[in-house]
């Protein structure tokens, strides 16, 4: 076990933080946002953080309070703006977004270093605190869907029109699911930008867009575990087919490509749907047949 | 030089029309978003160049670049969407798989080239520059203006001038309707995604000539900018996107031209955002981005 911890500790640093950023690009969806902004209030976070704590010397909790803070009021501020919009355009609104931060990144050198990156971060957090932020968010996001919060995102997620038709406020509800994507984001940005030494624009580009949704989709956009299931797979991936070494993308690709064609939602929802089925099966077996 | 600005601009945005086009029509048609679209472009450029090193003439470059990238966006829809569309979670689901086939292409085409940076030998395209009333043209942006307007007329007429084009735009408007009055839905879907292949293939040859470095990751900035080509011009909106394609043309390289270098990307995706907030529907879109949903 503990040989284990050593030769995947890396590893699985980078699947907590992958979780938090699946779980941020979660909680906006299950309130049926198709926002993809989580890259983006990442690198605010992240940024936020290293140069509070870089600069004016803030102690890394309360650079990473203010990370995860800041990562809400930009998320809420969004959500404003979006309201107007539903679908693929939120997608692509918020993935302009994703966009404009990256590209002010770029920009604005003497404060974030630019493309060069910025460098020389200190070492602040190791498994252990980022373990405990992800227990943390779990705990409210499992918390969140045991109460009328939960239920009303619940069915705006199912449909719009029977929410708002029953006095659930959809724009309310969702700008609050932005806030709470927001503040998830802020903090692991910030998490991941006092693990990782070095942060640069890029690294909260497009694809780190497409990977938060790709853990989400793949595990399944329903139950908490989806997404962390999911982030699991896709991180453990190309470390254990090492010996493809050079096709690994290709795999990572046919594997999504694969799950979608048979599980379209997701591996977790599909399990436990089946579950759910096989319990129904064996208490009533004609109600299971419809 | 504004006039030659612009003027380059609308040569380049002839291209984004084109790739805009392709994307467009699956999305106008199919309601799906074919995150595949640039590696299919990608793709075309690699073709032309291999053909070309290969000792082929350039014509049968572009025209085998063509053929393969229809067919190959063909066996995208095959492999990514059929059964998608049959589970009802395609929305999401269309993102994730094309995505998954995005990564298989690149990661054949970063095999094949050994992630360099490839070029066209020098004079594969003949460097000629014409003066015209104080402006200066090349032959190949000549070449890639009337390519780029004549796949489009052609596009236009299929689309609106031919029975197959009518059964298309009849599945656009209502599949169910369109199955029962005898339309073949997989046939359409065959149709659709071939020429939108082919279109992101004729694009991917011209912007390899035009810009001549070619690289396997060269799909994704055209992907991205083909958003914002297809919001301006209105989703699914075939003339708006070749309208909105020059206007981003002209926008881009005015802005890369006057304004500081790093800003152009930021500059275009607040565009973008602004356009979705202010104008949702684009230049030429129906009214839909604002419409209640179902389950999602």
């Amino acid at each position: 076990m503990i040989d284990f911890l050593n030769t995947y500790h890396h590893l699985f640093n980078v699947f907590l933080i992958g979780s938090g950023y699946a779980l941020s690009q979660w909680v906006v969806m299950r309130a049926g946002v198709f926002s993809v902004a989580t890259a983006g209030l990442a690198s605010i976070g992240a940024y936020a953080a290293a140069i509070l704590t870089m600069r004016l010397g803030w102690h890394y909790l309360a650079s990473l309070v203010a990370a995860s803070v800041l990562g809400a009021a930009v998320g809420l501020l969004l959500s404003w703006p979006l309201a107007r919009l539903r679908g693929v355009f939120q997608a692509i609104a918020t993935l302009a977004f994703v966009q404009v931060v990256m590209a002010l990144a770029l920009y604005s050198d003497n404060l974030t270093g630019g493309a060069m990156g910025l460098n020389a971060i200190p070492n602040l957090v190791g498994t252990v605190e980022t373990l405990v932020s992800l227990l943390l968010v779990v705990y409210l996001m499992m918390a969140i869907g045991a109460t009328r919060l939960g239920r009303a995102f619940e069915a705006i997620r199912q449909n719009e029109a029977v929410a708002s038709s029953l006095g659930v406020s959809v724009n309310f509800h969702q700008a609050l699911a932005f806030a709470i994507s927001g503040a998830i984001a802020g903090l692991f940005g910030g998490l991941e930008a006092f693990q990782s030494f070095t942060l640069f624009p890029a690294t909260f580009g497009f694809p780190a867009v497409i990977a938060a949704l790709s853990y989400v989709v793949l595990g399944g956009r329903r139950s908490v575990a989806g997404p962390i299931v999911g982030a699991a797979i896709l991180l453990a991936l190309p470390e254990f087919s090492r010996p493809l070494a050079d096709y690994r993308m290709a795999l990572y690709g046919a594997i999504l490509m694969l799950v979608i064609a048979f599980m379209p939602r997701g591996i977790v929802d599909t399990g436990l749907l089946a579950l759910r089925r096989r319990r129904i099966a064996r208490s009533s077996p004609a109600e299971a047949r419809e | 030089m504004l006039a030659q600005q612009i003027l380059n601009g609308l040569v380049v945005g002839g291209v984004y029309a084109l790739f805009a086009l392709g994307f467009t029509l699956v999305f106008g048609i199919h309601h799906l978003m074919n995150l595949a679209h640039g590696a299919v472009f990608m793709t075309g450029a690699f073709v032309a160049l291999y053909s070309v090193l290969a000792g082929f003439p350039l014509w049968t470059g572009v025209l085998l670049a063509i053929m393969v990238c229809g067919l190959l966006s063909v066996v995208i829809e095959i492999t990514a969407f059929r059964r998608l569309r049959k589970s009802g979670e395609a929305e999401f689901g269309a993102i994730i798989s094309t995505l998954g086939a995005d990564l298989i292409i690149m990661t054949f085409a970063q095999k094949i080239s050994a992630s360099e940076v490839l070029r066209f030998p020098f004079e594969t395209f003949p460097v000629r520059i014409f003066e015209f009333a104080g402006l200066r043209v090349s032959l190949l942006q000549l070449f890639m203006a009337v390519s780029a307007f004549v796949l489009m007329l052609v596009l236009f007429w299929y689309l609106y001038r031919t029975p197959l084009g009518t059964r298309v735009r009849s599945v656009s408007g209502n599949e169910r309707a369109a199955v029962l009055c005898g339309v073949n839905p997989n046939v359409v879907y065959f149709q659709t995604f071939f020429l939108s292949g082919a279109l992101a293939g004729a694009s991917g040859v011209l912007i390899g000539l035009a810009f001549n470095s070619i690289q396997y990751t060269m799909g994704e900035p055209f992907l991205l900018r083909g958003f914002v080509v297809i919001v301006l011009g209105g989703m699914g909106s075939i003339p708006g996107a070749m309208i909105a394609g020059l206007l981003f043309g002209m926008i881009q390289t005015l802005t890369a031209a006057y304004l500081p270098a790093g800003l152009t990307d930021a500059i275009i995706f607040s565009l973008l955002f602004v356009i979705l907030l202010v104008r949702p529907y684009g230049l030429f879109g129906k009214e839909t981005a604002g419409a209640m949903r179902a389950e999602r």
